[in-house]
């Protein structure tokens, strides 16, 4: 998935030298390939994310398109007023790239965690907000930020997790939701985000569920939704993001007004991890390793079956 | 549509008439921040009267020079130049701070003739900090003027931007300080002494001036001077500065941060100018 990224900002760079990576001194093997092939276009902005944030502001005035790499939790987190004020204001096309979302540096506590990405920026007018789950969907998240020209803060999570689609996505369409595989109709649908999409692959496989990947946390197509709860009895969003503010909630704000359902919203208590360990490790602790979640999920069937729910 | 503010004096860009501007904007929107403005009023004069380029008179001409007003406050006197230039007319003075009106209390990127959206302090800088890198990348020789407030480098991204404008060598770049000594709630000297400006940018790589920021003729040629001066290095002209400058009552009086025109002071401070009477 790095790899499809990588090759993604380096095929953008080649074709348009307007095109410029800026980095607060992170990515150090991310960007070997970048930096060989278009050197001149590789800005290392150092320790100094705010600045960085506004200088590419500058930088998209004057007809560049920037692309702003940093870990999640500074890119957004740190710099969310200059993404607010200086690009999404003004509709700048710059694409804000946050890497290691979620608990990717699990081992390095709270301040290189980012659970809160999401909710912040969807509050933000006017900037589009992406969650890849694989390689197919991050090539295709890349060309899709490149030529939306606008706006967007692109999510890169855990990225070792393997495929969830079988090919290559030609083109992603705005809010739309992939659909990964067909399931009963009478047991609830899933709907994942980014890295927590090719564990709800796993359960819906052994549930029988219908699954949809939301490279999208903003825009989210309401027809899609309405959709998959005309499609499915009840439905379950999963997310490496905290329950507030993220995929869950997006989904929530969409059928409690045009369709309404049961959603159960699996994703990061609110609350900060309390140990180190790996990632495979938060996840437990949170509660989000796919024996947890297929139990929650199995429950929620059977809740859903019973019809005790009025 | 001739103004006649305009009609009232020959020069473009005449302090007097650009302060009157920004007491009728004021007094019409009942509004703050009139010795923010007061204390720029000169250097706005000798930067659109004599260095700012804007093709064909055209705000969003590509080739323009880019004037960040990083101290959004005092933009005020940026709308006394855009009204000066025919960007503005006399109804967007006069309609100041209607509801549904376009010119806000700050800077606002999406009017014509502002670059940034400011106010929300040390955020200019950087913006022009990418404009600066972005024009060398291209190789233009159109040039970036960042006027920020003493009391705005409080903020960390500015001295952020310092670094990277001189790592970079943006010799296109200039820092104007409106060295006036206040910020909201006092002196900067009181709040947060900021120490020996001068000596700080010249230790951050910048080509730094000292100027007396109401002294046309001295702002003009420290101007010209940092321009010819140290071709690898962004320049800082460092501008003394009064807050409230030009209307007796207000000058170094912290209170006109903050304080809204009445009719008494209105017509006061609009008769200290030289004008007879006010207009409204």
């Amino acid at each position: 998935m790095r790899e499809a990224f990588s090759n993604a900002l380096v095929r953008l760079a080649v074709a348009d030298s307007k095109v410029l990576l800026l980095t607060g001194d992170h990515g150090y093997s991310l960007f070997d390939e970048f930096r060989k092939r278009c050197p001149d276009q590789y800005i290392n902005a150092g320790i100094a994310e705010q600045n960085m944030v506004g200088m590419a502001a500058g930088l998209a005035r004057v007809g560049f398109r920037p692309f702003v790499y940093g870990l999640a939790a500074f890119i957004p987190i740190r710099t969310v007023e200059q993404i607010k004020l200086d690009i999404a204001h003004d509709d700048l096309p710059v694409v804000l790239l946050g890497d290691g979302a979620g608990f990717v540096y699990s081992h390095l506590g709270t301040s290189h965690q980012s659970t809160e990405d999401i909710a912040c920026t969807r509050a933000i007018p006017q900037l589009q907000v992406l969650s890849p789950a694989d390689r197919f969907e991050m090539t295709a998240a890349m060309d899709y930020a490149y030529a939306t020209n606008g706006p967007v803060y692109l999510r890169m999570g855990k990225a070792d997790l393997g495929d969830v689609h079988t090919g290559p996505n030609n083109s992603l369409q705005p809010g739309r939701l992939l659909k990964i595989r067909d399931g009963r109709s009478d047991r609830p649908g899933l709907i994942a985000t980014g890295s927590m999409v090719r564990a709800a692959l796993d359960i819906a496989v052994s549930l029988d569920l219908r699954l949809w990947s939301a490279p999208f946390l903003k825009p989210l197509h309401v027809d899609d939704v309405r959709t998959a709860v005309q499609a499915t009895n009840g439905l379950v969003t999963l997310e490496e993001h905290s329950v507030l503010g993220g995929l869950g909630a997006a989904v929530s704000e969409i059928t409690s007004e045009h369709q309404p359902t049961r959603v159960l919203r699996i994703g990061v208590p609110d609350r900060f991890s309390e140990h180190c360990g790996t990632h495979a490790y938060l996840l437990r602790e949170h509660g989000l390793d796919t024996d947890s979640v297929r139990e929650r999920v199995e429950a929620y069937c059977q809740l859903m079956a019973s019809n005790l729910i009025p | 549509m001739m103004s006649p503010i305009i009609e009232s004096s020959m020069t473009p860009f005449d302090p007097v008439r650009m302060r009157r501007t920004v007491l009728e904007m004021a007094y019409a929107g009942s509004t703050i921040h009139i010795a923010c403005a007061f204390s720029i009023i000169e250097l706005l004069t000798v930067l659109y009267r004599h260095h700012l380029r804007y093709p064909g008179n055209d705000p969003r001409a590509e080739g323009r020079d880019y004037l960040v007003l990083s101290k959004g406050h005092g933009v005020m006197a940026q709308y006394a130049c855009m009204h000066e230039l025919g960007w503005l007319e006399d109804s967007h003075i006069q309609n100041y701070f209607k509801d549904g009106s376009d010119l806000k209390g700050l800077s606002d990127s999406r009017v014509a003739g502002l670059e940034v959206t400011s106010g929300s302090l040390g955020h200019g800088f950087s913006v022009g900090v990418g404009i600066a890198l972005g024009l060398t990348r291209k190789g233009t020789d159109q040039k970036v003027y960042a006027i920020v407030g003493d009391g705005e480098l409080n903020e960390g991204p500015i001295w952020e931007g310092a670094l990277v404008a001189a790592h970079h060598r943006l010799n296109n770049l200039m820092l104007i300080v409106d060295k006036n000594g206040f910020q909201a709630m006092g002196t900067t000297d009181d709040v947060l002494a900021l120490g020996d400006l001068p000596a700080k940018f010249s230790s951050f790589g910048f080509e730094t001036l000292e100027v007396d920021g109401h002294d046309e003729i001295a702002i003009d040629a420290a101007i010209r001077q940092l321009w010819a001066a140290g071709p690898t290095k962004p320049k800082a002209l460092i501008a003394r500065t009064v807050k409230g400058k030009g209307v007796s009552f207000m000058e170094s009086i912290n209170l006109w941060h903050y304080t809204r025109l009445d009719p008494k002071s209105f017509a006061e401070a609009v008769s200290e100018l030289g004008f007879t009477g006010a207009s409204k």
